[in-house]
C-alpha cells in the first residue's frame, strides 16, 4: 500500500472551512487555531451538558479520579479498538483496564492538559459532531465495532489537524497504558532486563 | 551532597559562588570543572535523583522516573514527540551512549557565520580527548554489536555506504540493552556517575526535585528562586532561594530559554527560544524471518555516515540502530487493531533504525503559554523534507539489503516495501505533513545561540548572555546550528571549556 491519503470523508460544505495548509494548530490551544476548530469550541461550549455524552455527571464512580464515569467508557471503547483485542484476545481486555490507567496516569497532569481532554473526549464522543464530521448518527461508544475502527480512520486521516492531533493524543495514550503493563509483554515475547541477585 | 525533594519541608535558602540549573551534560560538567576550581556550587536539578539500585529497566518506571513530562513531552501539534531526561544527569542518564566528536564542518559554519571565537576544531580537541578518556569513550569489537546494528552494518556494506562502530561511552556493559531505560548496572558513564559526584566531591551541593522558575538580577548579585517538588506527585512542597553572583543555565533547548523567558532577560535580540532545531528522527522497521530482538544488546553500536553534508551544503542525514521496547513500539507503528497487534507480535523477528536529519530549513520555537509552560512548535522545511525522505528510502534499502522481508516507515497510512526498486516510487507519494508520520527529537538544540553579533544571538563564545554579565547558558540551547551527530561530547567540551574560562575570570565577573 502505498502512503496516499484516503479520500476525504467529510461532507463537501465544511471542506472550504478546513486549514489550507498541512500544518496541524496547537496541542494546548486545541480547536483554537482552525476557523472549525473555533466553530466546533464555541459550539461545544453552547450545547447543553445533556447533548455531550461525555460531561462530568453527578455519579461519577468513586474510584475514578479524572474521568467521569462516560468518559472512562468512551477510552476504553477507543483502546479496544486501537490495541486490536477484540479480534485477536491476546490479552482478555478486561485484565488491563486502560481506562483505569489512564485515568490515574492523567490525575496528575496538569489543569491545562486535563482541561483540554475532557474537551477532546466530549468532541469525540459526541453525536452531534459525529453527523457534523462524517454524516453518522451515533457517539463513538453507541456505534458497531466496525463503525467505530471507519471512525477513526476518518479522524486519523482527516486534512483537519485537530482531527488528527486528537487521533494521536487518543492512540498513544492507549497504547502507552498497554503495553507498559507487563501482562501484555508475553503475547510479544518481550522481558525486561534483570539484573541477577549480587551483581550490583 | 545530594539533597532529594523529599528531604526538604521547610524552605531553603542559600547562597554560593555559582548557581547552576540543571545537572545534565551542561550542568554537570560546569559543576565538576567550577568545584574542583574550588567554587562554592550549588545545582538544581528539578527532577529527582535515582541511581542504579532504581533502575528496573521497565519503560514505566523510566518515563515516570527520567523523561520529561513522562516521556510525553512533545510539540504543539504533537507531531513531533520531544525525548529528554529529566533527572540528576539529565539526558545523559537516558540515552544510548553514542559520544561522538563535532563535525569539523559544523564547527567551521559556527567561525564563519555566527562570528564563535575558540571552538574551532583544534581549541576543542584536547577537550574532546579529555572527555573521551574520562568517560572511557571507546568503539566496539564487530562481535560485540547486536543483530539489529548489524542491519546497519550488513546493509549497508552490501549497498556500498559506508557504516561503521560509533563511540560509546561505558565500562564493563554487558550489553544488556537496557540503556535508554537507566543503567541498572552502572556501566553507562553518563553525568549522575561521572561529572556529578566528582562535583560533589569536591563540595557542590546538589539539590534534586527543585524546580527554578526565575531569575532576578540586581546590580552583581543574582536570585534564583523556585519550587521543592514532591518526588511523587511532583507539586510543590515548599520553596527554594539561592542567590550567588554567577547564575548557569543548564536546563536544555525547551527549559532554559522557558527560564530566560518567564525571568525576562538575555532577549534584547529577541532570539531567545528561537532557531530550534531537531535532529529531526524518524524511523524504518525491517520484517525479518529470523530472530532481532531489538529490545535486547547494545542498543546503538553502529552508524551510517554516509550522507552527512554529501552534498557540501551543511545538510543531510544519519542512520543508527534504535532499541525498541513495547510501548514505544505500540505508539510508534502506524495504524491501530488486530492490524497493529500482528505487527506488535513480530517483535521479536523487528530490525529498527531511525533517520536522524541535520537540519538546514527548518524552522523551530519555544514560548511560554499562559500557565508558564513550554510551547514547543516545529515547521519541517523543504529541503529537510527531502532530506528525510532519501533517509528514510537509504534505510529501508539497507534493511531490505540485509535480509528483511518487508520494510516499513512509520507513516500514518502504511508505507511499506518488499523490493527496493519500489521505495523511491512510494515514499515520492507519501505525505510529511505533521502527524502524517511518526516523528521524533532526541536532541533539541539552539534555542538561546551564540554568537558575537547581540543582536542575533543570546549568548557570547563564552556562554555568557550578552545582556547581563555574569548569567550563562551552559547547554545544547547555545548551539547556533544542528549538529547532525549525537550532541552530548559536544555540549560536554563546550561545558568543560567555558566552565575553566569563568573559573579563571571570576573575580572580574563579579567585581
Amino acid at each position: 500500500m502505498t502512503g496516499k491519503r484516503a479520500p476525504l470523508n467529510l461532507p463537501a460544505r465544511f471542506s472550504t472551512l478546513a486549514p489550507m495548509h498541512r500544518h496541524s494548530p496547537s496541542r494546548r490551544r486545541f480547536l483554537k487555531d482552525t476557523l472549525f476548530g473555533v466553530a466546533i469550541l464555541a459550539s461545544a461550549k453552547l450545547l447543553p451538558s445533556s447533548l455531550l455524552v461525555a460531561q462530568k455527571q453527578a455519579g461519577q464512580s468513586a474510584a475514578l479520579l479524572f474521568f467521569s464515569d462516560a468518559e472512562y467508557r468512551i477510552v476504553n471503547a477507543a483502546a479496544a479498538r486501537f490495541i486490536g483485542t477484540a479480534a485477536d484476545r491476546l490479552v482478555d481486555n478486561n485484565s488491563i483496564d486502560v481506562g483505569l490507567r489512564a485515568d490515574r496516569f492523567l490525575s496528575t497532569a496538569d489543569d491545562e492538559i486535563k482541561e483540554q481532554f475532557h474537551l477532546l473526549l466530549s468532541v469525540f464522543n459526541s453525536a452531534i459532531f459525529a453527523f457534523l464530521f462524517d454524516f453518522r448518527f451515533s457517539s463513538f461508544v453507541g456505534m458497531s465495532g466496525e463503525h467505530q475502527d471507519s471512525y477513526l480512520e476518518d479522524w486519523m486521516t482527516s486534512h483537519l489537524g485537530f482531527r488528527r492531533t486528537a487521533f494521536q493524543a487518543l492512540k498513544r495514550l492507549s497504547m502507552s497504558m498497554y503495553y507498559t503493563d507487563s501482562r501484555s509483554w508475553d503475547a510479544l515475547g518481550y522481558q525486561p532486563v534483570t539484573v541477577p541477585e549480587g551483581v550490583r | 551532597m545530594i539533597i532529594k525533594g523529599r528531604e526538604r519541608t521547610s524552605p531553603i535558602r542559600e547562597s554560593a559562588d555559582v548557581c547552576i540549573i540543571g545537572s545534565g551534560c551542561g550542568g554537570g560538567a560546569s559543576a565538576k570543572i567550577l568545584a574542583e576550581a574550588g567554587k562554592r556550587v550549588i545545582v538544581l536539578e528539578e527532577g529527582g535523583y535515582y541511581t542504579s539500585q532504581d533502575f528496573d529497566s521497565t519503560e514505566q518506571t523510566a518515563y515516570s522516573q527520567l523523561y520529561q513530562l513522562r516521556a510525553g513531552q512533545a510539540t504543539d501539534d504533537l507531531g513531533v514527540t520531544v525525548l529528554q531526561g529529566r533527572c540528576v544527569g539529565g539526558s545523559s542518564t537516558v540515552n544510548w551512549t553514542t559520544s561522538l566528536r563535532t563535525p569539523e564542518f559544523v564547527l567551521r559554519t559556527w567561525e564563519t557565520e555566527f562570528g564563535t571565537e575558540g571552538l574551532s576544531p583544534a581549541d576543542l580537541e584536547p577537550y574532546f580527548t579529555r572527555i573521551e578518556r574520562y568517560l572511557n569513550i571507546h568503539t566496539e569489537p564487530e562481535a560485540h554489536h547486536s543483530p539489529n546494528n548489524r542491519i546497519i552494518l550488513d546493509g549497508a556494506r552490501k549497498l556500498g555506504y559506508r557504516a561503521g562502530a560509533n563511540g560509546r561511552n561505558t565500562k564493563d556493559c554487558i550489553r544488556a540493552g537496557a540503556c535508554g531505560l537507566g543503567c541498572p548496572y552502572g556501566a553507562k558513564q553518563s553525568v549522575d556517575v561521572t561529572y556529578i559526584p566528582d562535583a560533589v566531591a569536591a563540595g557542590a551541593t546538589v539539590f534534586a526535585d527543585c524546580r527554578a522558575e526565575k531569575i532576578e538580577v540586581a546590580g552583581r548579585r543574582k536570585r534564583v528562586t523556585g519550587d521543592v517538588l514532591d518526588p511523587e506527585t511532583r507539586h510543590p512542597r515548599t520553596s527554594f532561594t539561592i542567590e550567588a553572583p554567577v547564575v548557569i543555565v543548564a536546563g536544555s533547548s525547551i527549559n532554559s530559554p522557558v527560564l530566560l523567558l518567564k525571568s525576562g532577560l538575555a532577549n534584547s535580540s529577541g532570539q531567545v527560544g528561537k532557531n530550534l532545531t531537531f535532529h529531526l528522527t524518524s524511523a524504518v522497521l525491517g520484517f525479518f524471518d529470523r530472530e532481532i530482538y531489538p529490545a535486547g544488546g547494545i542498543p546503538q553500536s553502529v552508524m551510517c555516515d554516509e550522507f552527512l553534508n554529501k552534498k557540501g551544503d551543511g545538510g543531510g542525514f544519519w542512520i543508527e540502530s534504535v532499541p525498541v521496547y513495547p510501548a514505544l513500539t505500540g505508539l510508534s507503528l502506524p495504524g491501530f487493531g488486530p492490524a497493529h497487534h500482528a505487527m506488535m507480535r513480530q517483535f521479536h523477528t523487528l530490525g529498527a533504525s531511525i533517520v536522524l536529519v541535520k537540519e538546514i530549513d527548518s524552522a523551530g520555537s519555544v514560548t511560554v503559554n499562559d500557565h508558564g509552560r513550554a510551547v514547543v512548535s516545529y515547521d519541517l522545511g523543504r529541503r529537510d523534507r527531502e532530506y528525510l525522505r532519501q533517509g528514510l528510502a537509504v534505510a529501508a534499502a539497507i534493511h531490505l539489503a540485509a535480509g528483511a522481508k518487508k520494510a516499513m516507515t512509520l507513516h500514518t497510512q502504511r508505507t511499506e516495501f518488499t523490493d527496493p526498486s519500489m521505495v523511491d516510487r512510494v515514499l515520492a507519494d507519501a505525505h510529511f505533513g505533521m502527524n502524517d508520520l511518526t516523528l521524533f527529537s532526541a536532541h533539541p538544540l539552539g534555542t538561546c545561540r551564540m554568537g558575537r553579533d547581540p543582536r542575533r544571538s543570546v549568548v557570547d563564545s563564552h556562554c555568557q548572555a550578552h545582556d547581563v554579565k555574569g548569567l550563562f547558558v551552559i547547554d545544547g540551547s547555545v548551539t547556533p546550528t544542528s549538529l547532525g551527530v549525537n550532541p552530548q561530547v559536544t555540549i560536554l567540551a563546550i561545558a568543560e571549556k567555558n566552565a575553566e574560562w569563568i573559573a579563571s575570570n571570576f573575580s572580574s565577573l563579579t567585581s
